[in-house]
């Protein structure tokens, strides 16, 4: 264990982790749990197969908009369409700076007409908030980081709904994926939404801080398996989600990442978009792919990636799938996207690698 | 945790077990404990020569790679490949199915730990 030499931030469960025994880690200025006593691989099994894994997610970042021009000031400051958005409806979406490279990846909520809700990366909110702010001088919007006084807890697996049903005053089923509802949870207010970063069906849930130990101990009195950032990482992983810091930073635009989709190039003017059209005009100048081991080993961040023999890229993110084997996010050179032989570099020896599709295991999400 | 007294320890946290000219070497229940969930296992080529404190395998949990270091020097002449299907096993049996080589011994040794004395290097 390293000493921790900055003060770390804990999120209102902070000592329900330690209760459980969990083993706490720094994590984007957080002291969060890595894994519970189970282990990785049984919480990352729990949510595979059929359980409820709750994941304290508190650490992220809520940066409420509202008034008349919200709507035209998340058009200027995100990357996709926020006109296409119907109240109760959530998007991927991203911030880009003047360079088309990213600030963060987000999600976006509209609640209503002139009000919004933004989800950031912990390790971005200051960040994010500055940025946002500035942006937000030249229209009548206002800007709110709600961050401190929210707790986001993520409950997913097959038995979520079946969960948190229980607890809630409307029927779940009319919440379709990437949708929320404003409820009431065991009585206090919050948002619920059909969204989450494992390919498990389930649920986000912002809740006032002050509910958030009478909503987490009920989920696991319900049954619900608390899970560790360790088993988190696995999930999201496994799907090829991007995380921030890895596949996606302020090195790489859309182009690079393959996210176009959240790229609406065709929306109006928005922050980095000529930059973003220019690369796309000449190219990106690396290309994130999908890879899997065909030879024993595990590839992970950083590993070299060789492509005929000669290095062509690096891992950004690489795990040992229980289903898939080594699989692993890569950036190679924009002409080996699609051609050559590709390889892992792990401790010195090339490895055998092809290239995939993601995600690298079956996604269960509600369609 | 278990500390098996008929062992000796590395201050790296591998333990090895002498049978005549034989030794034996696998990494402590501390070592599974601190590794969580063991996924991967690299094994040594049988016939390499081990210089003692060489890295001789390599141990990977989920978030973290380690290597493992000969406790003493020899010629690596068997290693445990039921590993490489159920790597979990140094986590359920550290000292037993979970061994990972076994070397003729030819000589030296880094410093070794009796069960006590690692026990107390493990409390400092």
């Amino acid at each position: 264990m390293t000493g921790h030499t900055e003060k770390l931030a804990l999120t209102p469960l902070h000592a329900e982790h330690i209760r459980l025994g969990g083993k706490m880690v720094p994590f984007a200025g957080f002291d969060m749990p890595v894994q519970y006593p189970e282990g990785a691989l049984k919480e990352y099994t729990a949510v595979r197969e059929g359980s409820a894994g709750l994941f304290d997610i508190s650490h992220m970042g809520q940066v409420r908009v509202t008034g008349p021009q919200a709507l035209d000031f998340l058009q200027y400051v995100t990357t996709n369409d926020v006109s296409k958005l119907v109240d109760g409806q959530v998007q991927y979406s991203a911030l880009l700076n003047e360079q088309g490279t990213f600030i963060d990846d987000i999600t976006t909520y509209r609640i209503a007409e002139g009000k919004y809700y933004l989800c950031i990366n912990a390790a971005n909110r200051h960040k994010d908030v500055a940025h946002l702010l500035k942006e937000a001088a030249a229209f009548d919007v206002t800007v709110q980081d709600e961050s401190d006084d929210t707790t986001l807890l993520a409950l997913q697996g097959a038995a979520s709904g079946k969960l948190l049903q229980a607890l809630c005053d409307i029927d779940l089923q009319g919440v379709g994926y990437y949708r929320f509802a404003e409820c009431k949870l065991s009585g206090t207010p919050a948002i619920v939404s059909r969204t989450g970063y494992t390919g498990e069906d389930g649920f986000e849930l912002y809740l006032p801080n002050a509910a958030a130990g009478v909503i987490w101990g009920a989920l696991l009195e319900a049954g619900a398996v608390p899970i560790g950032l360790a088993a988190r990482d696995m999930l999201r992983t496994e799907m090829g989600y991007a995380l921030y810091g890895h596949e996606i930073s302020d090195a790489v635009t859309p182009v690079e990442a393959r996210l176009m989709w959240i790229t609406r190039l065709d929306k109006g003017e928005f922050i980095g978009k000529a930059a973003v059209a220019a690369r796309k005009a000449e190219g990106p100048r690396q290309v994130l792919i999908a890879l899997k081991l065909i030879e024993r080993g595990i590839p992970r961040e950083h590993y070299p990636v060789l492509v005929d023999g000669e290095l062509s890229g690096e891992v950004t993110s690489g795990m040992h799938s229980p289903m898939a084997g080594g699989v692993a996010l890569a950036y190679v050179k924009p002409e080996h996207a699609d051609n050559g032989t590709l390889a892992v570099e792990i401790r010195g020896k090339a490895v055998a690698a092809e290239r995939t599709k993601t995600p690298f295991v079956r996604s269960n999400v509600r369609k | 945790m278990t500390i098996p007294v008929d062992l000796k320890y590395t201050k790296e946290h591998e333990w090895v077990r002498i049978e005549g000219d034989i030794a034996t070497f696998g990494i402590s229940d501390h070592a599974q404990e601190a590794l969580g969930d063991i996924v991967f296992v690299e094994l040594p080529e049988i016939g390499r020569e081990l210089a003692p404190g060489d890295a001789f395998a390599v141990v990977e949990s989920v978030k973290a790679v380690s290597d493992v270091y000969a406790p003493v020097g020899g010629e690596v002449v068997d290693v445990n490949e039921v590993l490489e299907g159920e790597p979990e096993k140094i986590n359920s049996d550290p000292y037993g199915a979970g061994w990972i080589a076994k070397v003729k011994i030819s000589g030296g040794s880094i410093e070794l730990l009796d069960a006590d004395a690692y026990t107390t290097f493990l409390e400092e």
